[in-house]
């Protein structure tokens, strides 16, 4: 009578762990578009360009120094970037055939960027912020990848990250998305100059801001009640400042000061911009066009 | 081997004022390098008002906050002791453990200051200014914590 209802209870818990696993699998499943999600597509490369720099794609995806690639300011990838949960090793972007981007498809390279999916079918982990980016329209997404495919190719081979339980984590990484997907992507306000809509889709989805400037709840979604109201630092040093009332907190007295900030830095003396990783941040924005910066400068002054 | 009760106490009080000394002497050098840096920032507000267009280029006003900005990084440069970082100071463990470079990019700003000095026109003012600044943001990059 007691050995029957033990295998009863160990038959019980057998079949909870199957279960849970069977539903961790399905769950945690990457789905990508399928090719025909591409449209017809006129290629911009000044555009793609634009989207480069907007996304300050070279500041995490650089080449570490003497490292190929690395004097010609190439995102050939491989630079660390420590983050508490780990070391990651951001991905060749350069069209190397091998190591970088040269065999992706224009589906390939949608799926990384608007659902986080590699070509192999795993997921990302989010320190790549494609969070961010799957606000990005179908025509930027596609003038980006030209962009990066008109590029000298750099051989640098991708490095697996260096987390705890990688593989197990990584399909982990399915549940994440589930609520972090479930944040609205961006969308214009209406009433707004066509100059605000411009710079706060630049800031929110190539430029990422939020991804620093917004804190993260506990389960490291981003908690948009708290839009840009500053967070703990990605590579755990102190605080990423709140990017909110910049100018009745005496931060910036008003869009053209701003805009001279972030197309000069501290070579201006603002010198609130070099520090956490701002100041490559600030290197790639200045290279935007001026109707840009003033766009994300009028957007950011806006934030109460 | 025995040691006498007093001995030890006197050990223990010894240690702990050479402690207390360490820890003073490291408060202290975060202070006045504090104060240096800042006197480095206010003497760059004129200047960035300047490039700015904000304000007239006056040579002697460069003269003036470029000599203010070469003295104070000189005097900061020598108040990096060890272990006076952590706690409300942003300096990076890296300034001790890449000092070579720690000390070359304080160098390389304070050259920076000193050619800014003797600049007497216009035209080359904007660039002197520029490569001052770019070697504040290499080593605000490399070394300063963001602000807590």
């Amino acid at each position: 009578m007691k050995a029957r209802s033990l295998v009863k209870l160990l038959a019980a818990l057998v079949t909870l762990l199957v279960a849970g696993a069977v539903a961790f699998w399905l769950l945690t499943r990457p789905q990508p578009l399928p090719a025909a999600a591409i449209p017809t597509h006129q290629v911009d490369l000044r555009n793609g360009e634009t989207l480069y720099h907007a996304g300050s794609c070279l500041a995490c995806h650089r080449a570490p120094e003497g490292a190929p690639g690395a004097d010609r300011g190439l995102p050939a990838g491989g630079t660390p970037f420590p983050t508490p949960v780990g070391v990651f090793y951001p991905q060749n972007l350069t069209p190397d055939a091998e190591t970088g981007l040269g065999r992706w498809s224009e589906i390939d390279f949608v799926n990384a960027m608007r659902l986080g999916i590699s070509p192999h079918r795993t997921h990302y982990f989010p320190a790549f912020p494609y969070a961010s980016y799957r606000s990005m329209t179908m025509a930027d997404l596609l003038d980006l990848r030209a962009y990066l495919m008109s590029l000298p190719a750099v051989s640098s081979p991708s490095r697996e990250a260096a987390v705890p339980m990688v593989a197990l984590a990584r399909r982990g990484v399915g549940l994440w998305k589930r609520l972090a997907f479930r944040q609205p992507t961006f969308s214009p306000e209406p009433g707004r100059t066509p100059s605000w809509t411009r710079g706060a889709y630049l800031a929110n989805a190539p430029g990422h801001c939020g991804e620093c400037h917004t804190p993260k709840d506990w389960l490291m979604v981003a908690d948009e009640t708290r839009h840009m109201a500053g967070g703990a630092h990605p590579g755990g040093e102190g605080k990423v400042p709140s990017l909110r009332g910049l100018v009745p907190r005496k931060k910036y007295e008003d869009v053209d000061d701003l805009v001279l900030a972030l197309q000069n830095g501290e070579t201006l003396g603002y010198e609130d911009l070099s520090s956490g990783g701002m100041a490559a941040i600030q290197e790639n924005l200045a290279r935007l066009p001026e109707s840009d910066v003033r766009a994300i400068s009028e957007y950011l002054l806006s934030l109460r | 081997m025995k040691l006498s009760k007093q001995a030890v106490a006197s050990l223990v009080v010894a240690v702990s004022v050479a402690g207390a000394a360490v820890a003073v002497v490291a408060a202290e050098a975060f202070h006045e390098r504090h104060m240096a840096m800042e006197a480095v920032g206010d003497a760059m507000k004129p200047l960035g008002a300047i490039a700015k267009k904000q304000a007239p280029f006056d040579a002697a006003v460069v003269k003036a906050n470029a000599t203010t900005i070469a003295d104070s990084l000189k005097k900061a440069s020598a108040l990096f002791p060890a272990g006076s970082g952590g706690g409300e100071s942003r300096a990076k463990p890296e300034i001790w453990t890449d000092a070579a470079g720690f000390e070359k990019g304080m160098k390389d700003a304070h050259a920076a200051a000193v050619a800014l000095q003797s600049v007497s026109d216009e035209a080359a003012f904007g660039p002197a200014l520029g490569a001052l600044g770019s070697t504040c943001k290499g080593c605000h990059d490399k070394y300063r914590l963001p602000k807590q």
